[in-house]
């Protein structure tokens, strides 16, 4: 699904240089969970930047589904973006003025001939569990209600790759639970998922996991879906 | 429950994305709208004000009568001081029994620098206690070759003046289409002319024909005057052209004459001197035209500097909108939004501003001058003769107006939208969530 090769990005204010992400390799296979496990300013961000194409690597490549999107144009890695890749971000990342329902046909306005945007929207909507709020506005929702929707707007494209920065980075206990159930639901369901996390107690949900320091990522530990099992170290 | 009904909208579009982002910043937003109001409404007013001044000056400049007037000689007698170079505008020749033959035009209009000749007759004054208290004079104009009276009439006549037909004075009873019983006649009131202070204001003004059959029948022409014979006629009114080249640069001497009064001097020796003469201003028109015209070209490029100076500032604004929705547009870049479409959104959402802004400017300098006018404000305001255009030029000057606006808004959101549009998206969306 999506293979990196010697990744690395250097950021540079003019007198020094910082390593973000070091020579990283990574290959995401269809129907997994990824998961990333690092501190702040690991570089673990900025590996998802790279991985969908948001920021370009200083070396190495990134190909999604055998594509080197190095070498595409900006709006081609846009098209793929918004037909391949869903996002979900530590802040819901909802537009208030636009309803629950406008929120989530958003993407479809950057892919060109996708049809039944409002039948599929309302599908997702019923999905998170939120059908009977299509008309409201996100300022009305709970901060579970929002990143529901979040997640259910990042799916709206039909979307072959998940990625999530920090999902449950601001919420309680209760709701992160729920979050990363839909999470493991929509895994199960085959859909592809890469999610960077500081929070190690949610390996548990990943298929494969790594872990990030200084730029440099690791595969430290495996975990399989039983149940909320205990996660297994690989060695 | 009804709120929460699903709305019918199969799909998003640009333009609710647009107004959400809009309602996002209402307070910034409607100071925004405006300050494009206020940049609409100041164009749509200064270009108003000078197409009804240039309105004004027109009618003026049109309503300034005569250059020279061809009169018998003994006419002088009537002018008594103003002398054979009076400064009044020459629009209606005196009420006087002594006339030329209308050949007299014949020679007249073979004299170069003569763009436009008409005849005036004067037939009588009578007393018409049934229509108006004062005596009313009588006069026949060629509704043609006119174009001393008809600049006065208050609105412009359907059609020429024809045989029954007549145009009135201010001072006369009677409206439009309503009819005047003359000498056992009945005349339609075709058009009214506003008021001059002068004799015109209680005359009426027929064809030539009508005024003939006037003068031939009984009662009109006083039994001791002189009969009036076909083909006579009082005056020979006359516009002369613009200066030549050739006369502006002939001659240095210091009583070298102006230019009408030289064309007047070629009239006069065309005719036996005590038979027909000429008479006519001490200055000339076209020249002074000429200035007055030149006014609104200079009103423009002022509106021109203000237009271009409002550009910085409807930049600033835009520049202020792209840099305060950073997170918002790296969120749609990670959406799939490409670089084009965020310069596209960036460009259309102040071109809306720009839009609304335009009409509501427009529409509020409308209704001022649409509120002003009618009670007569406007006028002693601006301190000039005003004239309100007509709808159609309105209207063209309330389209350019929103079309300039909608520019200003459009390309100075261009740099914004570029900036947008080449912003990092991960960064600003990382900018956000911190």
């Amino acid at each position: 699904m999506i293979e990196a090769a010697n990744l690395t990005r250097i950021f540079s204010n003019g007198h020094s240089e910082v390593r973000a992400v070091d020579n990283v390799h990574l290959e995401v296979n269809r129907g997994e969970f990824s998961m990333i496990l690092g501190r702040s300013g690991s570089g673990k961000s900025t590996l998802l930047g790279m991985l969908a194409g948001l920021i370009r690597p200083t070396s190495g490549t990134v190909r999604i589904k055998g594509t080197d999107i190095g070498s595409l144009s900006d709006n081609l890695i846009s098209e793929i973006r918004a037909r391949e890749i869903g996002f979900v971000f530590q802040f819901s990342g909802l537009l208030p003025t636009l309803t629950v329902l406008d929120n989530l046909m958003l993407p479809a306005l950057f892919y060109p001939g996708k049809t039944d945007v409002r039948t599929r929207a309302l599908g997702l909507l019923d999905r998170v569990g939120l059908s009977d709020r299509a008309n409201a506005y996100p300022g009305t929702l709970s901060s579970g209600e929002m990143k529901r929707v979040a997640i259910a707007r990042a799916l709206s494209n039909g979307p072959a790759l998940l990625i999530a920065d920090e999902p449950t980075g601001d919420l309680d206990v209760d709701t992160e639970y729920e979050i990363m159930e839909l999470f493991r639901q929509l895994n199960v369901e085959g859909m592809t998922i890469v999610m960077v996390t500081h929070n190690p107690d949610l390996v548990r949900y990943a298929t494969r996991i790594y872990g990030m320091e200084k730029g440099r990522l690791a595969e430290g530990f495996h975990s399989v879906h039983t149940g909320h099992g205990p996660m297994e170290p690989l060695r | 429950m009804k709120g929460d009904q699903i709305r019918m909208k199969q799909k998003m579009n640009y333009l609710t994305y647009i107004i959400a982002g809009i309602r996002k910043k209402p307070g910034r937003n409607l100071a925004t709208i405006f300050c494009f109001a206020f940049i609409a409404a100041s164009i749509f007013s200064g270009q108003f004000l000078m197409a009804g001044a240039a309105r004004s000056v027109d009618q003026g400049l049109s309503r300034t009568g005569a250059d020279i007037a061809v009169v018998p000689t003994r006419y002088l007698i009537h002018l008594g001081a103003a002398g054979p170079d009076n400064t009044m505008a020459i629009v209606r020749v005196e009420p006087t029994p002594y006339r030329i033959p209308l050949t007299t035009m014949d020679t007249i209009r073979t004299v170069a620098g003569v763009t436009a000749a008409s005849p005036q007759l004067y037939v009588s004054t009578l007393d018409l206690p049934e229509i108006a208290p004062m005596p009313i004079d009588i006069y026949g104009i060629d509704p043609e070759t006119d174009f001393a009276i008809q600049p006065w009439l208050q609105a412009p006549l359907k059609a020429p003046l024809g045989p029954g037909e007549v145009i009135v004075g201010n001072s006369i009873p009677g409206k439009v289409s309503s009819t005047l019983p003359i000498a056992g006649y009945e005349y339609t009131i075709v058009g009214k002319l506003d008021p001059t202070q002068s004799g015109i204001d209680h005359t009426l003004f027929f064809r030539m024909e009508d005024a003939s059959t006037l003068a031939s029948t009984d009662g009109v022409v006083p039994p001791g005057s002189p009969r009036i014979n076909p083909g006579e006629i009082n005056a020979v009114l006359l516009r002369i052209g613009p200066e030549p080249d050739w006369f502006r640069t002939s001659g240095t001497l210091d009583f070298k004459p102006s230019y009408p009064g030289f064309i007047k001097d070629v009239i006069r020796k065309q005719f036996e001197p005590t038979y027909v003469t000429a008479i006519g201003h001490h200055y000339a028109i076209t020249p002074m035209s000429e200035e007055i015209t030149g006014i609104p070209d200079f009103l423009s490029i002022i509106s021109g500097i203000v237009v271009v100076a409002a550009f910085p500032l409807i930049a600033l604004i835009a520049a202020m909108v792209a840099h305060e929705r950073q997170h918002e547009i790296g969120l749609l870049r990670a959406l799939g939004a490409k670089r084009r479409i965020i310069a596209l959104l960036v460009i259309s959402e102040a071109s809306f501003l720009a839009l609304i802004g335009g009409i509501l400017g427009v529409t509020a300098s409308v209704l001022a001058f649409g509120l002003m006018n009618p009670s007569g404000v406007l006028a002693p305001a601006l301190q000039v003769s005003f004239r309100m255009p007509g709808w159609t030029e309105a209207g063209v000057i309330a389209v350019l107006a929103v079309l300039i606006v909608l520019a200003i808004g459009s390309i100075a959101s261009l740099y914004p939208a570029y900036q947008s549009s080449r912003m990092n998206p991960y960064e600003a969306i990382q900018r956000a969530g911190n």
